[in-house]
């Protein structure tokens, strides 16, 4: 009991302490403008109304997941073990896989408040972009753009006025009203069409773009388990390196150990032991028709437990015998 | 004499690089014994191997060689580490939280209920005298205030060994002579205090035995009467007297012992003249204080039997 109660609470310093990290929400932030703009300043559809719109916000969300992700693993991990803040909280009668956990599960919550914006940032730029009606034309939603739009910038305001009120942390408190302003974006567009006039409820989000988030949300949580790991041994720059090459490895790994894997040892172990993120990356599925059903989901859920479960060990048994100074 | 909190045994420590090579010697076969009650110094230079004898202590770093026992147990069993306190070198703290939540966090991990960690969060922060900031991000804190609260954190669960790393460090006189104040209260209440500092005047004010480390060896190690007394020397100190007075005293031991004796007029420490300066500016003053209130009362709880 005592054991889970310090899990909690160095669970939530660890999510409260990156959230109040001014690169979060610089990070955040920026991916949410970024998917938002893309739909206003491209032309182009490829095909598929919202394709592109959709396909950028999921690589956006990958991307910049995978840059805080590796940063907030770095911010508690490392930077604690050499400002001394780690030395001081395992001086207390806590143990070391207690509070790597902990860390992992801090990072954890931190990552899925940054999905939860990216996917509701994703679902607005689908429903932004540029679509043929009969009677309009080529139109662009407007309305839902400018208050997507308006969102981060009234997370800020809030923030804002929190501290100067009630002296709460600016960050923390604009990286959780967001996912809320963009909540109500998303559902209160459905009452307007996209011509910004009103209509009866009709939402026209494209909601396999949720699964899909969720799968590149446990992608992130695997590479964030990774990147805690690499930052018992590494600093910043070498951690955030080194999972840019197992992200990249894990892409290409159907095509660089996959196709030998039957015939070469070697290569089948490779294989298997590379995180295949092909499998989170559902947005090619999507495109041509796909749907992303239950039991898909429940089997990468399972790929990213076992795999993060397994990482998670070994950064345990490492981090046991690691000297914190 | 009972059984000692501390018990070292040709405790080595050699720090490796990355590839595992050697890359510096800290300490040398090192053996200490601190016993309940005591107030215990480890003086030395700069990168004499005081933090990291204090390290090994806590089971933060491993012993190269030799062995270390904190209350006949190893020091990395969680039920030791429930009754020590650890103050580090540099107050490193969660600069994002406020002094309250740094103590509420502490609290938790040493499995306090609601209502002592309340208890004593407000005793130790009126204690430390931080009440005027105790809302403000410890980020904010200037270092001398970061110490104040890294004191606080580490007595939180009321220990029975109390390692602090430098304590009197970044703090101003008047701080110095509280954190002294406050280590004569606690080992007056029968804590251990262990305490590391190139700050001799405190180790001398404070420490019942030390032990002066050079290069990671232990150069010297005893009670501190037994280190400092000129046993051949001796000083008489009289309150009043006069000019004839001092001269016929002074004829009776030249002619006693043969020798003149040099005759001084003792002067107050600076240390000693500053704190007195401070009070008396401190009663006068009617403003309230921006940052550290002087207190020096013990926090009640940790005078619980």
């Amino acid at each position: 009991m005592r054991k889970l109660r310090q899990l909690w609470t160095l669970a939530a310093l660890t999510a409260a302490e990156t959230l109040r990290q001014p690169v979060c929400l610089l990070l955040t932030m920026s991916c949410v403008v970024l998917t938002i703009l893309v739909p206003l300043t491209t032309a182009h559809n490829f095909g598929e109304e919202g394709r592109l719109a959709r396909d950028s916000g999921l690589a956006f969300h990958l991307m910049f997941g995978l840059f805080l992700g590796g940063y907030a693993a770095c911010a508690a991990l490392t930077r604690e073990r050499e400002s001394g803040t780690a030395a001081a909280v395992l001086s207390k009668p806590v143990d070391r896989s207690v509070f790597f956990a902990a860390k992992f599960l801090g990072i954890t919550g931190v990552v899925l408040v940054f999905s939860t914006s990216a996917t509701l940032a994703t679902l607005l730029a689908q429903r932004v972009a540029l679509k043929y009606a009969s009677d309009t034309g080529h139109l662009l939603d407007g309305l839902t753009a400018g208050l997507a739009m308006g969102s981060p910038v009234i997370a800020c305001g809030v923030g804002a006025w929190a501290n100067f009120r009630h002296r709460r942390a600016f960050q923390s408190t604009a990286m959780a009203t967001l996912p809320l302003l963009l909540a109500v974006v998303a559902v209160g567009c459905g009452c307007f069409t996209r011509a910004g006039g009103w209509a009866p409820y009709h939402p026209q989000l494209q909601w396999q773009i949720v699964p899909a988030s969720l799968l590149v949300a446990m992608g992130l949580a695997m590479l964030g388990a990774i990147a805690l790991t690499l930052a018992v041994r590494l600093s910043l720059v070498p951690t955030v390196s080194t999972c840019f090459v197992i992200l990249l490895l894990g892409l290409a790994s159907d095509y660089v150990f996959g196709q030998s894997a039957g015939h070469a040892p070697l290569a089948n172990l490779l294989y298997a032991l590379t995180p295949n993120w092909q499998h989170f990356w559902v947005a090619d599925a999507i495109a041509g028709g796909g749907v992303v059903s239950g039991t898909y989901m429940l089997r990468c859920a399972l790929y990213a437990f076992l795999y993060t479960s397994g990482i998670l060990c070994l950064g345990i048994v490492a981090f046991q015998h690691a000297e914190v100074s | 004499m009972s059984d000692p909190v501390i018990c070292t045994t040709a405790l080595t420590k050699v720090f490796k690089d990355f590839w595992g090579r050697t890359r510096v010697p800290a300490l040398t076969a090192l053996d200490l014994k601190v016993h309940p009650g005591e107030v215990f110094g480890l003086l030395g230079p700069n990168g004499s191997g005081k933090s990291t004898t204090m390290k090994l202590l806590l089971g933060l770093l491993r012993p190269t060689k030799g062995r270390v026992s904190i209350m006949g147990r190893s020091p990395q069993h969680t039920a030791t580490r429930n009754r020590i306190g650890y103050l580090p070198e540099e107050a490193q703290l969660y600069q994002y939280l406020t002094a309250t939540e740094t103590l509420h966090f502490y609290g938790r991990l040493f499995g306090l209920n609601r209502t002592d960690i309340e208890s004593r969060t407000s005793q130790l922060i009126d204690m430390v005298g931080l009440t005027h900031a105790a809302q403000r991000p410890v980020g904010e804190f200037s270092r001398g205030m970061a110490r104040r609260i890294g004191l606080a954190q580490a007595l939180i669960n009321d220990p029975d060994l109390l390692i602090l790393d430098e304590p009197t460090a970044g703090l101003d006189p008047v701080g110095c002579r509280q954190i002294k104040d406050l280590l004569g209260a606690l080992a007056k209440r029968g804590k251990t205090v262990v305490l590391s500092s190139h700050l001799l005047a405190d180790v001398q004010d404070v420490c019942d035995r030390i032990t002066l480390l050079h290069n990671g060896r232990s150069i010297a190690a005893g009670t501190l009467d037994g280190l400092l007394k000129h046993s051949e020397k001796l000083q008489f100190t009289v309150e009043t007297h006069t000019p004839e007075q001092v001269e016929a005293i002074k004829i009776a031991i030249r002619e006693c012992c043969g020798e003149d004796p040099s005759v001084d007029v003792p002067t107050i420490a600076l240390e000693t003249f500053f704190v007195n300066a401070i009070a008396n500016a401190t009663g006068a003053a009617d403003t309230p204080p921006s940052g550290v209130s002087q207190k020096t009362a013990l926090a009640p709880f940790l005078g619980e039997p």
